[in-house]
């Protein structure tokens, strides 16, 4: 029977099947080190936010008794984003007694029905969207769920029930600003660069943080070793893309050719260019780590290219994260009568800020536990750390008095006739403004 | 259908329902060896995919099986001529970029769409077209021809995603189409729009040539054999571009739907992952559909509720996404089983013909 030759191979095959995928369960198993992920261990968090008073799950309206992220499809392990997200839900998740849930998405064709899916519960007192790439999908379901809470992380959604959290990346941007320039002069480089994605408006505050942060970090270098260098040339370069690896490679090479000892990274994968440029650059000349560096961007990027990225400007996602779940909370028990709207998170908040050994640490830890095996963690811990040690830390607590410094005067210091305030105040910028700031602070 | 082919059928879908036990089974493994519930993943995933008592997931599942019926039929109708055309991944970029580029332009409202479907059906012929060129003219292996043009595709969609059809104020997408090109959706607050009628309708017609056609007749005997469609004075070279050409065409229309019907965005976006992997899924739906344009039907929904059901495995039971995948892709490899049997079967009966023919 022709039949029973059908079911016949089609039983061999199925138990070939099985015993693959017996084999493959097994070897994967036995890779994994036991990480039950139910029971998630929660790594000590680096944030230097103040604890604020435990709400508690008492006040969490009737039935709510969760709160969700919903990842990009970079997913968890990507040492970004969603890692920090990740951080900050569990956190809030840990400090306010609810349950935390992960929704991750495959390809971006998700992230609606995701939305949906998780709004249709009913039980989540606020659903977080970790990234911009989100922003119509949560437009949509704002819409469609008016009495569900919904947060998006970097990202501006104008509707009631969403929260848009933004970082106030200027302010950031001048402490790297301000490293960049001394790391340059300590080393007698004649030059700093920043290396940007496309030419839109919301890059311009980086610019500005950036350029004022360098004049400042060289002003502060005269002062403490009396030498009264040229003013360092600022070259800035727009490569068009954010998505282009090989632009942002050649945009640095040539950069580094006309003198630069530092490059920020402000264009998003165009950077991993970046940071190949300087890696290759080091190498031609027999360095195992800078001059010059690269600078990292939005996430603690230092684990990269250990050894050659000095420090990253991060949005801290996870405060981000951990503030919306607040703001629901506090909405929720009367607190506040708006749910809605901007919330900007900068230095003061502890939404921005300079990347540290330990931030490098926890996101090692979590990306292995979230399944990444392609990371030696003691050996880039390693590497950043001989590299930051190389610096006298004179340089570093200069950044961090600067940090001080915005926090609670931004008026206090003038370079070139600008306080940071005064670049502060010019958010959001037009292409009118950012040529101000350009001319004054004399860049290019 | 005679007698036979009947029963041929009958076992078969015995053979798939022991194949989705034996992936569900090993699943279940797999799950619980994780630490998880199999039986709360597995009503997860019912629950968010054919779950009658709520239209919201039948229509997610309908619209995850939109895409993947086309592109499916692609696989199909090039498999019935003989033909392994895993080129609807790359047609499926071409057709979508089609409809980006007719989005991009300034025309009257009511334009938009049928030019979009249009453009995005020409660009995915070209694109099987070019295959089926090296193919005839050549006799270029077509598995390698179509996996180098997937790629191809692949970076002059980003290419033209990235410099030159970018929205200018979120350049992580292209321009969307406008609102007056998008197809209605079916279900209101789903995903599922029109476009699922377009691609059963497509699919019908698909089945409609090739047995009720005099090209369909030809498809089907350069399928049995070259020799065998000469002697019956059939031009296979032809036949065989005609395949690649509708071939194209059906996934061009698929990347097209995927701009035109599948809110919200409406555009290509970050690294077109939103049109990424349809192609590829095509060919397990058109194994487990025997690669007939009917079957592919009820297999593409089998498919898209799996996609679906992968939300209600994480949200309703906690399992994470990689394991998720892990599980579906055993499902589906189970599934997919007894339909490339069943195809190895008939080739191996077909050569044994061609042999007595002396081909």
């Amino acid at each position: 029977m022709k039949n029973t030759g059908i079911a016949k191979s089609t039983a061999l095959i199925l138990l070939l099947v099985v015993i693959v995928a017996v084999v493959g369960v097994v070897i994967y198993m036995s890779l994994t080190q036991p990480t039950p992920a139910q029971t998630k261990t929660s790594p000590t968090t680096p944030s230097p936010t103040t604890t604020l008073p435990t709400t508690g799950a008492a006040t969490t309206p009737a039935g709510k008794t969760a709160i969700a992220v919903v990842y990009d499809i970079g997913g968890r392990g990507d040492l970004s984003f969603n890692d920090m997200a990740y951080l900050g839900g569990n956190r809030a998740a840990r400090e306010f007694g609810l349950e935390l849930k992960e929704v991750q998405s495959t390809t971006e064709a998700d992230y609606l029905p995701n939305l949906r899916t998780l709004a249709r519960e009913g039980k989540y007192l606020v659903i977080i969207a970790v990234g911009f790439l989100m922003t119509d999908a949560i437009t949509q379901v704002a819409d469609e769920f008016p009495n569900q809470l919904f947060a998006i992380i970097d990202g501006y959604v104008e509707k009631p029930n969403v929260l848009s959290v933004l970082f106030k990346e200027h302010e950031g941007s001048a402490l790297v600003g301000a490293l960049a320039a001394m790391v340059a002069r300590y080393y007698n480089y004649s030059a700093v660069g920043i290396v940007l994605g496309m030419e839109i408006p919301v890059l311009y505050k980086f610019e500005a943080g950036y350029y004022w942060g360098v004049r400042y970090g060289e002003k502060i270098y005269n002062e403490k070793t009396g030498v009264n260098a040229s003013p360092l040339r600022i070259i800035y370069t727009y490569t068009g893309a954010f998505n282009d690896p090989a632009r942002g490679k050649t945009a640095t090479q040539a950069q580094l050719g006309m003198g630069a000892g530092v490059v920020y990274n402000v264009a998003g994968a165009t950077g991993l260019g970046i940071f190949e440029a300087v890696e290759e650059y080091c190498k031609s000349q027999g360095k195992t780590q800078g001059p010059p560096f690269a600078i990292g961007v939005d996430a603690d990027q230092d684990w990269i290219k250990p050894g050659f990225i000095i420090a990253s400007m991060m949005k801290r996602v996870d405060v981000g994260v951990y503030e919306a779940v607040r703001r629901a909370l506090d909405y929720y028990a009367g607190k506040i009568s708006t749910y809605g709207g901007v919330l900007e998170l900068g230095l003061k908040e502890g939404g921005v800020g300079v990347s540290t050994l330990d931030d490098l640490d926890t996101f090692l830890k979590i990306a292995i536990q979230a399944g990444r095996k392609d990371i030696n963690r003691d050996e880039i811990y390693a590497k950043v750390k001989a590299m930051r040690d190389s610096l006298p830390s004179w340089i570093w607590d200069a950044v961090k008095n600067l940090e001080d410094q915005l926090k609670n005067n931004p008026e206090a210091v003038q370079v070139y006739g600008l306080t940071f305030a005064d670049i502060a105040s010019r958010v959001p910028y037009s292409s009118e403004s950012i040529q101000y700031v350009r001319s004054t602070l004399k860049v290019g | 259908m005679s007698a036979s082919v009947k029963l041929e059928y009958v076992s078969y879908i015995g053979n798939v329902l022991l194949a989705l036990i034996t992936g569900l089974a090993i699943g279940a493994i797999i799950i619980s060896w994780g630490g998880y519930d199999p039986i709360s993943a597995y009503r997860g995933l019912f629950e968010t995919s054919l779950n009658i008592a709520d239209p919201y997931y039948l229509a997610m599942t309908l619209s995850y099986a939109t895409p993947l019926m086309l592109t499916a039929a692609t696989f199909a109708i090039s498999a019935r001529a003989g033909v392994f055309n895993i080129g609807a991944e790359g047609q499926v970029f071409m057709g979508a970029l089609g409809a980006v580029v007719v989005a991009s332009l300034k025309l009257p409202d009511q334009l938009y769409l049928p030019m979009a479907l249009l453009l995005g059906i020409l660009m995915g012929a070209l694109w099987g077209l070019i295959a089926g060129l090296f193919k005839v003219l050549r006799n270029v292996n077509e598995v390698v021809v179509t996996i180098m043009l997937n790629w191809i595709a692949y970076w002059i969609v980003e290419y033209a995603r990235i410099y030159v059809y970018y929205d200018r104020y979120r350049p992580e997408k292209t321009i969307s189409m406008p609102r007056s090109g998008v197809l209605p959706v079916l279900v209101p607050g789903s995903e599922l729009s029109a476009s699922f009628i377009i691609a059963l309708i497509v699919t019908i017609i698909i089945y409609l040539v090739l047995w009720r056609t005099r090209l369909g007749y030809s498809i089907r005997v350069v399928g049995i054999g070259l020799k065998t469609a000469k002697y019956a004075g059939i031009n296979p070279g032809l036949t065989m571009l005609y395949v690649f050409i509708i071939g194209g065409m059906i996934s061009g229309l698929a990347g097209a739907l995927e701009i035109c019907g599948r809110p919200p965005t409406y555009a290509i976006t970050t690294g077109a992952s939103n049109i990424a992997g349809l192609g590829f899924a095509g060919i397990s739906v058109s194994l487990l559909g025997l690669n007939h344009p009917i079957f592919i039907i009820p297999a593409s929904i089998i498919i898209g509720a799996l996609n679906a059901g992968s939300r209600g495995m994480q949200i309703r039971a906690g399992v994470p996404l990689e394991m998720v995948k892990a599980v579906q892709g055993l499902i589906v490899i189970a599934l997919a089983v007894p339909g490339f049997t069943y195809m190895l079967r008939k080739w191996r009966i077909r050569k044994a013909l061609r042999g007595e023919t002396g081909d």
